[in-house]
């Protein structure tokens, strides 16, 4: 289908569009014109990445500038399925303009993934790949060869320089699979093959943490230009993962392997020494005039890179303390001492950067700005040394990384020592955790860098929290609603149980067995009436198990048995994939099953539970984060004094963003149906915290039910769902063809002429007419008992 | 500084660590779990706190340990800060070298002079730490200290100054920090004692039957909306103000400008001049420090005269002024200049300002 917004011609590979992914397309162009950035909250199930693509594909190849894309997924899986939309998206312009158009589109992820070599590729963790294939790969390593030593090479990295640099793989999208695929039969290594076509590249689809993570995002994408159009799907975590890039925990193993490997630093220096000082004394020259090297960045075997410091700094001659090799292992050491030190503290410990260097200062004459190029000088020595197990200096280096941290940011940090494990602990197990609390930090270059940075997911309410908490302004800021023919989801807030008391996962009465029989009662009856699976969620691990230990004893999970099987996530990945796997064939024959999980867990962010594989899901409680966590309550204090946000909004906007992400779980596209359930009485106040297109599928004739109310209206709903319904159905409504979409804009000018006639009086409506307004403004009517001390205090005492 | 006694006595040990025995009397941790290990930096050997009562308390006594032999004074044996007697040593090393090499970066032409300054120290730690030249370092060390004895004074004073005022600093923004805390704290409190009322008084509302129920609710509400609205932007106010405070106050140490260049070490303070500036300069004599006059003489060293202060110089100085008072005075041409002044009229109202401002009072009676 090929249609224009505005001047911009785009070719859509469906026959048929949704409203909303219309009105996406209109609002990411209206954002890329700008030149600003967006929040964008699209339903899930509504073709989100095809319009992406699609939209910002043809924005690319029709303006003279080709902005490249850089779209960030989360897992592998979605990158995966992203780069199989954009192959089929331009397979579809191909057929369309008849012709193959120059275009390049390239996934990236870790060399575990893409590896071909035989033994390399077998290790198991992806540290270990990373390492042999460094040593086999480094840039001495080569010299070396090139000497006519007997070195260990990659042939399929090789290869690559035999090539013509700027085309390693023809023309067209590869997938993971298509890269694997060619890679092995021209014999070159597809992991290099993505990395060093990426400046050549239109559109690169990678993780998060290619752009999030500083030590990465240095070596990774660095050279990508100004002009990007950089996307973040799935972002409703984002500020998760911006923070977790930048937070490091020491233990004491971790530094008493430090130390070895500073040790084993001090003895590979003298070593060199005796046998080739030359190269010391030339990395000594070089670091006294303060040159860096300009294509020492480039290399792509760095050992590791700065951590977000600033440019100014990195123009800056190391220090002269620290210059020679000697002094820097021994300035390593007395830092890694001083740590272990200071872990035999028996008490909590949490203070700021800047009264830790102090006390670092006064102990043992430390100063800052040496700590400062800690990550720095350690890299280049490495580099000098030339050495190959690399991976025996992960602590080192997570140390020197913590080192440049805690000496570059005064605000946004906190070092937290936590010597016992828990409030029960005897045997101390300390662990420092250097925290990050301001999620702005690390995006702060790519908002910076990039011109465009488009934010979106299915569940990324409510929007302002977002440009609020990391730092940045939008040109666009929407939330799409569902267009549907039908109602094809029921979202029921159930807040009593069958014997009409409250039910809550409060903290107060989340074990009284009344609450714990009413949930029972209630996953009972939905087992009962839903065809096929149930998905269950727990706001914790602890909770789940001692409700279902409950359970036990007053014998719903016999009853439950009746009807479907009974699975549980557990912490353990291996063990969790299994459970999906024959939760998975349950639906498919039989009665189908129960899966019960966590709303934090792996299961509620990565696995999507369509048809009728999640026809109904259960959300059991508020998923509330732990809030005794002594990171968290650091985290709380900084939002509210930095960013004005409270405790209580922040912690209510977190519950509830994962709780849309487990709702969203079961609806997967326009043909799906299910029914999604909040089991808790505090849902009650928190619906105007949804998702928009959740809130108004939600009626208010659906909300504060008991669980028989909420089994009838289940029961009718599952009835209407019964009928048949057909594709013509839906057709004008809730997907368009190319008539119904041209009418629609002739509607969209005709309002707009009118509106000017009017002289503009009514607000400007740019967009499509499923835009309602957004109901019920007062949200601080909390009459009831929501007591924010039980809000506060809801933690499962971990 | 309030938590550092509990840091710097960072080495509450614990059973399980490495090496729980003495090497001197061999008793272990095991049997005596309160066991301390001291050590002297003069050989950093470890020794049980036993030992060292036992050993050192009737004076010095060469060290215990085999083939050490140095003598030991009980007073100088302390627990040991860090868990590597190596880097323990380092440290008081480099304390030693800190407190006589500390020039400032500021005091250099550039970046790369420092540079090479902090290496230069560098080396001469390094020596001493490895045993390298350690006669020829020292010697060294004690001639720049004894050149530079001045500088390093002054160096010295500087930065326990600027440790000071991070000091205060960091309690500054604790205690801010702390108000913040609780004003938040409050301010949730107030909001829901405010919601609590708001129902209260709705509930007697409907109980006194004023209104149909829906309205009664929906206004009370309102109000307590409005309320909880008014009080949050007061929040935000104080805070604001708190900001500005902090902002352009002169409580300079309270916070920190970044960006500013060091301040230079301020001039040594000028002597207080009560005259400010002004310098009585005799025009018609000179006053000498000693006159001859023998009935002077008396006062000038009888101890009963000048204990209570008299000062023959004073005297003398009083006598000399009162001599040539006035020489330099021209009554008639004052007298000519008063009455051109009365003349014009204009300057009247300053010159009877200036004759002590009653002038003006009187001619305001007057009329
Ligand atoms: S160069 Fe490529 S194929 Fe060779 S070891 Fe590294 S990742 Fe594997
Ligand atoms: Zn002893
Ligand atoms: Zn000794």
């Amino acid at each position: 289908m090929k249609f224009n917004i505005e001047d911009l011609p785009v070719l859509f590979p469906y026959p048929r569009i949704y409203p909303e992914q219309y009105a996406y397309m209109c609002d990411l162009k209206r954002t890329l014109d700008a030149g600003g950035h967006c929040v964008l909250e699209m339903p899930s199930g509504t073709g989100k990445t095809v319009s992406l693509l699609s939209l910002i594909v043809a924005y690319q190849q029709y303006y003279p500038e080709h902005r490249k894309l850089i779209y960030c997924s989360r897992t592998m899986s979605e990158i995966e399925k992203a780069l199989a939309e954009l192959k089929a998206l331009m397979k579809y312009r191909a057929d369309q303009l008849g012709e193959e158009e120059e275009f390049r589109g390239l996934g990236l992820t870790s060399r575990k993934n893409l590896c071909l070599h035989p033994s390399v590729k077998k290790e198991k963790s992806g540290a270990i790949v990373d390492a042999r294939c460094r040593s086999l790969t480094a840039g001495f390593v080569k010299e070396k060869k090139e000497r006519g030593e007997d070195v260990d090479v990659c042939v399929y990295h090789d290869n690559l320089d035999l090539l013509e640099p700027h085309n390693l793989v023809p023309n067209g999208v590869f997938t993971f699979d298509g890269i694997l695929k060619y890679g092995e039969k021209h014999k070159q290594c597809p992991y290099f093959t993505a990395r060093r076509m990426m400046p050549f590249c239109n559109v690169i689809i990678y993780s998060y943490h290619y752009l999030l993570d500083p030590k990465i995002a240095e070596r990774v994408s660095k050279e990508l230009s100004k002009d990007c159009i950089v996307v973040f799907d799935e972002a409703h975590n984002i500020d998760n993962v911006c923070i977790e890039s930048l937070s490091i925990d020491l233990t004491e193993d971790s530094l008493r392997k430090a130390t070895r490997g500073a040790n084993n630093l001090e003895r590979k220096i003298t070593e060199m020494r005796s046998s080739d000082a030359e190269k010391l004394q030339n990395e000594y020259a070089k670091l006294v005039e303060g040159l860096r090297d300009a294509d020492e960045a480039r290399e792509e075997d760095a050992f590791m890179a700065n951590p977000a410091l600033p440019d100014d700094l990195l123009q800056e001659a190391v220090p002269g303390n620290i210059r020679r090799a000697e002094h820097f292992v021994a300035f390593l050491k007395r830092f890694v001492e001083y740590l272990k030190t200071r872990m035999k503290v028996l008490h909590v410990i949490s203070e700021t950067p800047p009264s830790f260097l102090q006390h670092l200062k006064d102990l043992t004459f430390i100063e800052k700005k040496p700590l400062r190029f800690c990550a720095e000088r350690l890299t280049s020595l490495v580099r000098t040394l030339e050495l190959t197990n690399i991976e025996d200096y992960q602590p080192l280096q997570e140390v020197a990384t913590f080192a440049t941290l805690a000496a570059t940011y005064d605000k946004g940090f906190l070092l937290i020592l936590e010597p016992y494990e828990s409030d029960t602990a005897t045997v101390p197990n300390p662990i420092l955790h250097f925290t990050c609390l301001d999620a702005a930090i690390a995006i702060k270059p790519v908002f910076d860098r990039f011109s465009s940075v488009i934010i979106t997911s299915g569940t990324i309410s409510p929007l302002e929290m977002y440009p609020k908490m990391l730092g940045f302004t939008t040109v666009v800021q929407e939330s799409y609603s569902m267009t549907l023919a039908r109602r094809s989801f029921l979202p029921m807030i159930v807040t009593r149980g069958s014997d009409q008391s409250a039910i809550s996962s409060g903290f107060q009465i989340r074990n009284e067995p009344g609450v714990v029989r009413n949930y029972g009662t209630l996953l009972l009856e939905f087992s009962k009436l839903t065809p096929d699976g149930v998905v269950v969620f727990f706001p914790s691990y602890l909770y789940m198990e001692s409700i279902i230990s409950m359970w036990q004893g007053m014998g719903t999970l016999d009853e439950i048995w009746k009807y479907k099987l009974i699975l549980v996530e557990t912490p353990d990945s291996q063990e969790t994939s299994l459970a999906l796997e024959t939760y998975r064939t349950a639906c498919c024959n039989g009665r189908g099953a129960i899966l019960l999980c966590v709303a934090r867990g792996k299961v509620s962010e990565g696995i999507d539970f369509d048809h009728h594989y999640g026809r109904t899901v259960l959300c059991i409680g508020v998923p509330f984060q732990y809030t005794e966590s002594r990171i968290l309550k650091a985290r709380l204090e900084f939002l509210r004094e930095t960013y004005r946000i409270r405790e209580n909004d922040f912690l209510s906007f977190d519950a509830m963003r994962h709780a849309a992400q487990c709702l969203g779980r079961v609806l997967r596209g326009k043909d799906d149906y299910g029914i999604m359930v909040l089991a808790d009485r505090r849902f009650q106040k928190k619906r105007t915290q949804l998702p928009k297109w959740i809130n108004q599928a939600l009626l208010d004739s659906d909300t504060s039910l008991s669980t028989d109310m909420a089994t009838a209206s289940a029961k009718k709903f599952l009835r209407t769902m019964a009928q048949p319904f057909s594709e013509r159905d839906q057709a004008g409504v809730s997907t368009w063809d190319l008539r119904d979409l041209e009418r629609h804009k002739e509607k969209m000018e005709e309002e707009k002429i009118r509106e000017l006639r009017n002289g503009g009086g009514k607000m400007e409506g740019d967009g499509v007419d499923g835009r309602f307004n957004v109901q019920n403004g007062v949200d601080g009517d909390d009459f009831e008992d929501e007591d924010m001390d039980a809000l506060m205090r809801d933690a499962d005492a971990e | 500084m309030s938590r550092a006694p509990a840091r710097n006595g960072a080495a509450p040990r614990r059973p399980g660590d490495e090496d729980d025995i003495c090497p001197v009397c061999k008793s272990s941790r095991y049997l005596n779990p309160s066991m301390r290990f001291l050590v002297n930096p003069e050989c950093y050997h470890k020794m049980c706190e036993s030992c060292v009562d036992r050993i050192f308390s009737h004076g010095p006594a060469p060290c215990p340990v085999a083939g050490c032999a140095r003598t030991l004074r009980k007073a100088r044996f302390r627990r040991q800060t860090f868990e590597d007697l190596h880097i323990e040593r380092e440290v008081d090393i480099r304390r030693r070298v800190a407190g006589v090499f500390n020039k400032r970066e500021e005091e250099f032409e550039s970046l790369r002079d420092w540079n090479n300054y902090l290496e230069e120290v560098e080396n001469l730690t390094w020596n001493l730490l490895q045993g390298v030249d350690v006669k020829e370092t020292e010697k060294k060390l004690d001639a720049y200290k004894r050149q530079n004895e001045q500088e390093i004074k002054q160096n010295a004073a500087i930065e326990s100054q600027e440790n000071a005022n991070t000091e205060a600093q960091f309690a500054a923004q604790r205690e801010q920090a702390r108000l913040r805390r609780e004003a938040a704290r409050n301010e949730e409190l107030d909001e829901r004692r405010e919601k609590e009322e708001g129902r209260r008084e709705m509930v007697d509302m409907m109980a006194r039957g004023d209104g149909d129920a829906d309205t009664i609710a929906r206004e009370t509400q309102k109000v307590v909306l409005k309320k909880s609205t008014a009080r949050r932007t007061a929040a935000e106010r104080s805070r604001q103000q708190a900001a500005a405070k902090v902002d352009n106050g002169a409580a300079a140490p309270l916070f920190s400008i970044q960006g500013l260049k060091r301040v230079v070490q301020p001039a040594p303070e000028k002597e207080y001049d009560p005259f400010g500036g002004y310098v009585i300069k005799h025009e018609y004599y000179y006053l000498r420090d000693h006159y001859e006059h023998s009935w002077l003489d008396n006062a000038r060293s009888d101890a009963q005269i000048t204990a209570g202060g008299y000062d023959v110089r004073e005297y003398c100085a009083r006598a000399m002024m009162e001599a040539f008072g006035g020489l330099g005075v021209f009554v008639e041409d004052e007298i000519r200049e008063r009455e051109e002044m009365a003349d014009k009229g204009v300057g009247t109202a300053s010159a009877a300002a200036a004759g002590g401002g009653g002038g003006e009072g009187v001619d305001g009676d007057v009329l």
